[in-house]
């Protein structure tokens, strides 16, 4: 059971809240932050702990518990977000973020946040891991579902590979990839540094059974969450998002991948949300 | 002396006796089945092994998840594909997660042999150190294989078994009993110390026996265990004596002679150092063991003789 279970009407509500937490805390960083990518993936997450896993802060030690595993660990201001409005740590917490010793680092680091489930930053970790998590889940009779998201400029990591043919070999279909595709990366456009298109098709091809959603549209993605089947093959939700999607001035535009709103841009994309 | 056995059959048995003794092991390997000898663990529980195909990135992340998700996660491949290819997983997944894993390296050192450098591990105890939590054990004989291995499966944490890959014999007393840090005192001796991890144990042994014969008495160690390591022990053992000599099937850094140098610079030893494994250029050459460990100066032999130089005595010509 999600403990919350909030409707979509409330899921953009709080979708918004987790918005503007993440333009303070990035703000606030001393060391920068990923403000496009934490934007890019609001609906997915906060869809998840507030509705969909079935998971709670009092239940993490439970091995029945589903888990989240955030593989574009550079986008963890976002989750710190989600995770603090959904109670697995104090809100209290989030203006130290990336400071010194901080129980909120630049990348996810389970053993400093409740609620942070594997230690990611480097890219192409995360699905391997989830495997290995899916593959104990069934062979310990567990229901758990093991949800993974990646971005999109993360796929060209061979990795991820690697673990799509297991999983597809061992038929995870406990096993739900997202990929957040925002289209965007460090360097610039994902299609023109290394093109992962036509995507759906190569997950197909790998075994998969694939679902394309509007990522930043909360209908959407709940109706897709909710609609997955668990039929011998791993889910792959390819979530078609925008960068910065809520900010006008940050929404698609390549250079907020490591860059944080400062003094009149705090104001004006907090003005933005406050009219949404 | 007992018979020889293959450490990697140790633990295959190590890895049958745990299961049925409740243990929920899982074993992962990358088509390493063949170099794992896990068939008699297949044959008795055909639904515990997980093999992902030749693809060591995937097996140490999945390992990871299996351990996170409660199970006993152990990783049997070569000791090179191990180490190099899955670095950054041995790294993110296994070391800085801290999952409940237990890398074994198989075939390592240069066991591989004629199959030459891609197939060789003369870097895996260096890079290992490297990584700051996961405890690190060379086991030099069959009996210290199967006490390493069952500490190890009970240990929770991350662990790294380097195994070598040939048969070897049994060198430790009846009463060995392993614990974690000890270093293993085989002889004592004046002047010079012998000290050996993992398979070149066997070579100072036969070293320090053919130089009793010769009137010369040297010490000789054994250090399985490189962290944990006492070093306090080691130091005190190597404080008696003027001369010491490690050997390793192994990059003289970072391994072995490293971290008895390190001991000796840090407790202020003053006796002479001189490590003996594959230097600065070397790889080692692709040969079968004999022939490469005599190229290499690692075999008994040239043990004696640097021995013999160190002690100024006449080198006697070889037979």
């Amino acid at each position: 059971m999600n403990p919350y279970n909030l409707s979509t009407a409330d899921l953009k509500k709080k979708a918004n809240d987790v918005r503007k937490r993440i333009i303070v805390l990035n703000s606030e960083s001393p060391a920068g932050g990923h403000t496009g990518a934490d934007l890019s993936q609001v609906e997915m997450v906060t869809s998840l702990y507030f509705r969909v896993l079935d998971c709670a802060p009092d239940r993490l030690e439970d091995q029945e518990r589903d888990i989240y595993i955030q593989s574009k660990g550079h986008a963890v201001g976002g989750l710190y977000c989600v995770l603090a409005e959904a109670g697995y740590f104090p809100t209290e917490w989030l203006p130290s973020y990336q400071h010194a010793d901080s129980k909120l680092p630049g990348h996810p680091v389970r053993q400093k946040t409740p609620g942070v489930e594997l230690n990611t930053g480097a890219l192409g970790h995360g699905l391997p891991v989830a495997v290995g998590l899916a593959i104990a889940a069934k062979r310990s009779g567990s229901k758990r579902k093991i949800y993974v998201l990646t971005g999109d400029g993360e796929l060209t990591e061979g990795s991820n590979w690697e673990a799509a043919l297991v999983a597809a070999h061992y038929g995870l279909d406990n096993l739900i990839i997202i990929n957040d595709k925002n289209k965007l990366q460090l360097a610039g456009y994902t299609k023109d540094i290394m093109n992962t298109d036509p995507l759906a098709e190569k997950w197909k091809a790998f075994g998969m059974q694939v679902t394309e959603c509007e990522g930043n549209d909360v209908e959407a993605v709940v109706s897709t969450l909710e609609n997955l089947k668990q039929e011998g093959k791993p889910n792959v939700i390819i979530s078609n998002t925008t960068k910065g999607a809520g900010v006008s001035f940050i929404a698609g535009r390549p250079e907020w991948h490591h860059r944080v709103p400062k003094g009149d841009e705090v104001t004006h994309a907090l003005e933005e949300l406050s009219n949404v | 002396m007992s018979s020889s056995e293959h450490l990697a059959s140790v633990m295959v048995e190590e890895f049958i006796r745990a299961v049925e003794q409740g243990v929920d092991l899982v074993p992962v390997v990358a088509d390493s089945t063949s170099t794992a000898k896990i068939k008699p663990f297949v044959e008795k529980f055909p639904d515990r092994l997980v093999n992902v195909g030749i693809a060591e990135q995937v097996m140490i992340g999945t390992a990871a998840g299996l351990a996170l998700g409660g199970k006993v996660a152990v990783t049997c491949n070569a000791a090179p594909f191990l180490i190099s290819r899955g670095n950054e997983q041995v790294k993110v997944d296994i070391c800085y997660n801290n999952t409940n894993v237990k890398c074994f390296g198989l075939n390592a050192g240069a066991s591989y042999g004629p199959l030459a450098s891609t197939h060789h591990s003369i870097d895996d105890i260096s890079v290992m150190r490297g990584f700051g939590n996961i405890e690190i054990y060379a086991p030099g004989t069959p009996e210290q294989c199967r006490q390493i291995i069952r500490y190890a499966l009970e240990k929770i944490g991350p662990v790294y078994i380097r195994l070598d890959g040939k048969a070897l014999p049994e060198s430790m007393p009846e009463n060995y009993r392993f614990l974690p840090g000890a270093i293993n005192v085989l002889a004592e001796g004046k002047q010079v110390v012998l000290v050996a991890m993992g398979s070149t144990l066997h070579e100072i042994v036969d070293a320090a026996a053919r130089l009793k014969e010769e009137g010369i008495s040297v010490g000789v160690i054994g250090v399985a265990s490189i962290r944990p390591c006492d070093t306090s022990a080691l130091a005190r053992e190597l404080a008696k004596y003027k001369s010491v000599i490690t050997v390793e099937e192994h990059n003289v850094n970072g391994g072995l002679g490293s971290l008895v140098a390190e001991v000796m610079a840090e407790n202020g030893l003053a006796a002479r150092l001189q490590r003996l494994g594959f230097k600065d250029g070397e790889y080692a050459i692709a040969a079968d063991r004999t022939s490469m460990r005599k190229h290499h100066g690692l075999d008994s032999e040239s043990i004696c003789s640097d021995v013999r130089q160190l002690l100024n005595r006449k080198v006697e010509a070889t037979a």
